[in-house]
């Protein structure tokens, strides 16, 4: 795998991950502002943005690798959601949260390489 | 009398669910209940973006055109009605996940959410018949564990409220 094919994993799976974050705190404040508002607009724009980064992103790398190779990078955003989320959105993280989140992704790499 | 296991906001703080003086819990407690149930809803996308994928994979190999340079792009795969039919179950599969994080910790939904990659494959062997190799049953057998390890705190959580 060249760098740049790393580059290109690494981001798609950054915009993803970030994506996710965005469309849970525009969501979030749907309770409270309503979704007519600029703020919620920008943030689905944001999010959707985003994920249209990393879809696209992933199609590329489809077709320079094989899906089995490229899903278990997917796997990551278990672990990397669940503590980026702990960080920003403050969610409560404990022992048991994190292991079952690494469980997880442990067991998607498992499931996508054999 | 207040139970002496609960804190401020009436919840236990082992299963307080995020650091904001209890708002998050209060919201989840008064969520909507029958098909407004984010649990439901999270059901609901799991289950679209299962259906999605052996849509996309029957459509797919329906029009399958490999000799094309632009079947990389997937586009001919458009051809077929399947396909259509799987982008519908994704959309509605994203407006299912939206209102699913109006009111369940993303640490939580995100996690859940992933138990479509063991369904896929068992989905496989049960409907289409394929094997499953023995370390694919390991993976298997690992998220299951973790998604019990993630939905304990909420399956606590519940049976509070």
């Amino acid at each position: 795998m060249t760098f740049l094919a790393f580059f290109f994993i690494v981001v798609s799976l950054l915009s993803f991950v970030a994506a996710q974050l965005i469309l849970k705190r525009a969501m979030e404040a749907t309770t409270t502002t309503g979704f007519r508002n600029a703020q919620f607009v920008s943030r689905v724009t944001g999010g959707i943005l985003l994920m249209t980064i990393s879809f696209f992103l992933t199609l590329g790398l489809l077709q320079r690798f094989d899906l089995s190779y490229l899903y278990p990078f997917q796997g990551l955003s278990v672990i990397f959601i669940t503590l980026i989320a702990a960080i920003v959105l403050k969610e409560k993280l404990n022992t048991r949260l994190a292991i079952g989140a690494l469980l997880i992704s442990v067991g998607i790499v498992l499931v996508s390489l054999s | 009398m207040r139970h002496p296991s609960t804190q401020r906001g009436g919840y236990s703080e082992s299963i307080r669910l995020r650091e904001d003086g209890g708002a998050l819990e209060k919201r989840m407690q008064n969520r909507p209940s029958g098909f407004g149930n984010p649990w439901l809803q999270l059901a609901l996308s799991v289950a679209c973006v299962l259906v999605s994928e052996f849509l996309l994979k029957r459509g797919a190999t329906e029009v399958a055109d490999t000799g094309s340079a632009w079947s990389w792009t997937g586009l001919n795969g458009l051809a077929s009605p399947l396909v259509w039919w799987a982008i519908l179950l994704i959309i509605a599969s994203f407006v299912s996940w939206l209102y699913v994080l109006r009111y369940i910790p993303i640490t939580i939904a995100f996690p859940l959410s992933r138990v479509v990659d063991i369904l896929v494959p068992l989905g496989c062997w049960i409907f289409l018949g394929e094997l499953i190799s023995p370390l694919r049953w390991c993976g298997i057998a690992l998220v299951v564990i973790g998604l019990a390890l993630v939905a304990k705190p909420i399956a606590q959580f519940e049976e509070r409220l």
